[in-house]
């Protein structure tokens, strides 16, 4: 039953076997909750962002083709989620920044011995959210291995050469990032 | 030109998908400048610690938004809000205090119904099941299971009734109505949770569950009932656990006297 594409069950979907909805859920609710929690958005919002992608995807699976790739669909859907919902929070978003920074530093009291390299993981995460929304998005994309960069280009609107160079150079932006708040 | 191919080479070689030729391309990049060879060990490093960055587990109450989500749309109607507000307010009347002796006599004609349907349904040959069945069975028993966990008695209610809907349930949905039988603390959701088992009887599972909860139950009218189905189906392994019930000082007289026919009748 779990041969069946996402494609496939994104058509059946269309169809009328809404159901089949529930296995892409299942399929995909921790890669999409990565995403915005990764994005920058607190757990809870994460959570609700998750919930608004699937929403969506039904409220719109009549302009379902299945042509192209799925995951490339649903993460174009999860981008959309999340512009959404920071333009309608824009007053809110950076407090939801430090607070999903302020939420890892307490998980990591428990962890003394593994200190340092928390302190150097939480500054690389502090310079990874100093990045615009653009940067986050593609390098988080380009960590997924299930992720072509022909379906993130896909996602970013861009050709997959494009992708990769827009995927170097955030990188290259997060490490310099890094590295002033090490000096700092 | 060549700095734009050096980066689409890199963040290749960092995802480890570059092929022998892009490999050997990249390896001359690197040589003919130290620039280059800098950048990409820098990289390499903020690459390999964003696998660090902590990800949360997502709680279980994602996963009860979701199904609560999808059950209302696999009910497939614009007008489910107003069918669930009409249900709610038909259980709300349906199961106050005062008609629980018309519950009662409900679950007397359900023991009666049981042995009706024996006989309706000899010879039935087993439906086919389908990959689709299954994969709308799964959906709909992970509902069952998330709505028979919520606090609200209504939900739970609701849960029974979705697992109804269930042609084969599997054995995590029987357990999970049998410890509603055991420790729901509202009677009408335990009293559905029977006549939902009802529907299984002839799964041994079942069977076994119910009769051991005979002595775990302290409501009359859910004493009753199991004493009616048990009579229906002629169980004789329900002797003992009735019997055991009977030593109960605080049963019910009229209980007491239904167990006690109850037996006769068995034997």
């Amino acid at each position: 039953m779990h041969q069946l594409t996402d494609n496939a069950l994104m058509l059946k979907v269309k169809s009328g076997e809404v159901d089949k909805l529930g296995l892409i859920y299942e399929r995909h609710k921790k890669r999409l909750f990565g995403f915005f929690y990764n994005l920058g958005n607190d757990p809870m919002t994460s959570e609700d962002l998750v919930q608004n992608v699937f929403v969506r995807m039904l409220k719109y699976k009549k302009s379902y083709t299945g042509e192209g790739s799925f995951m490339a669909w649903m993460f174009r859907t999860a981008r959309n989620v999340n512009y959404d919902f920071h333009k309608k929070n824009k007053k809110n978003t950076n407090q939801t920044d430090v607070a999903a920074i302020a939420y890892k530093l307490e998980d990591e009291t428990s962890e003394l011995e593994r200190m340092d390299k928390k302190d150097t993981m939480v500054q690389l995460e502090r310079a990874m959210h100093s990045l615009p929304m653009e940067k986050r998005e593609v390098l988080i994309l380009s960590k997924y291995k299930a992720m072509k960069f022909s379906e993130i280009g896909e996602v970013l609107g861009c050709s997959e050469g494009a992708a990769k160079v827009k995927a170097h150079r955030a990188l290259n932006d997060l490490r310099s990032a890094f590295e002033k708040m090490q000096i700092q | 030109m060549e700095h734009e191919n050096f980066e689409i080479l890199a963040i290749g070689y960092l995802r480890g998908e570059l092929n022998e030729d892009e490999i050997r391309q990249l390896e001359s990049l690197l040589e003919e400048n130290g620039e280059y060879r800098a950048t990409l060990k820098a990289l390499e490093s903020s690459w390999q610690g964003m696998d660090e960055f902590g990800t949360p587990t997502p709680s279980d109450d994602m996963d009860q938004q979701f199904f609560k989500f999808l059950g209302k749309e696999m009910e497939g109607t614009e007008h489910k809000g107003k069918v669930s507000q009409i249900l709610g307010k038909f259980l709300d009347w349906v199961f106050r205090p005062q008609l629980a002796y018309a519950m009662l006599f409900l679950a007397i004609g359900l023991g009666g119904g049981y042995l009706l349907k024996q006989n309706g349904q000899e010879g039935t040959v087993p439906a086919v099941v389908t990959t689709n069945v299954t994969d709308a069975t799964e959906v709909r028993e992970r509902l069952v299971l998330t709505l028979l966990e919520q606090p609200s008695a209504n939900k739970r209610l609701e849960g029974v009734s979705e697992a109804n809907k269930i042609a084969q349930v599997d054995e995590t949905v029987i357990y999970a109505l049998l410890k509603t039988l055991n420790n729901d603390s509202n009677v009408n959701v335990r009293l559905a949770a029977i006549e939902s088992l009802t529907n299984y009887v002839d799964n041994a599972l079942v069977r076994q569950g119910l009769i051991q909860s005979i002595p775990n139950q302290e409501s009359p009218i859910i004493q009753v009932t199991l004493a009616n189905l048990m009579l229906a189906l002629e169980e004789k392994k329900s002797i003992a656990p009735f019997k055991q019930l009977l030593q109960d000082k605080k049963l019910d007289t009229s209980v007491k006297k239904k167990i006690e026919e109850t037996i006769a009748s068995i034997i």
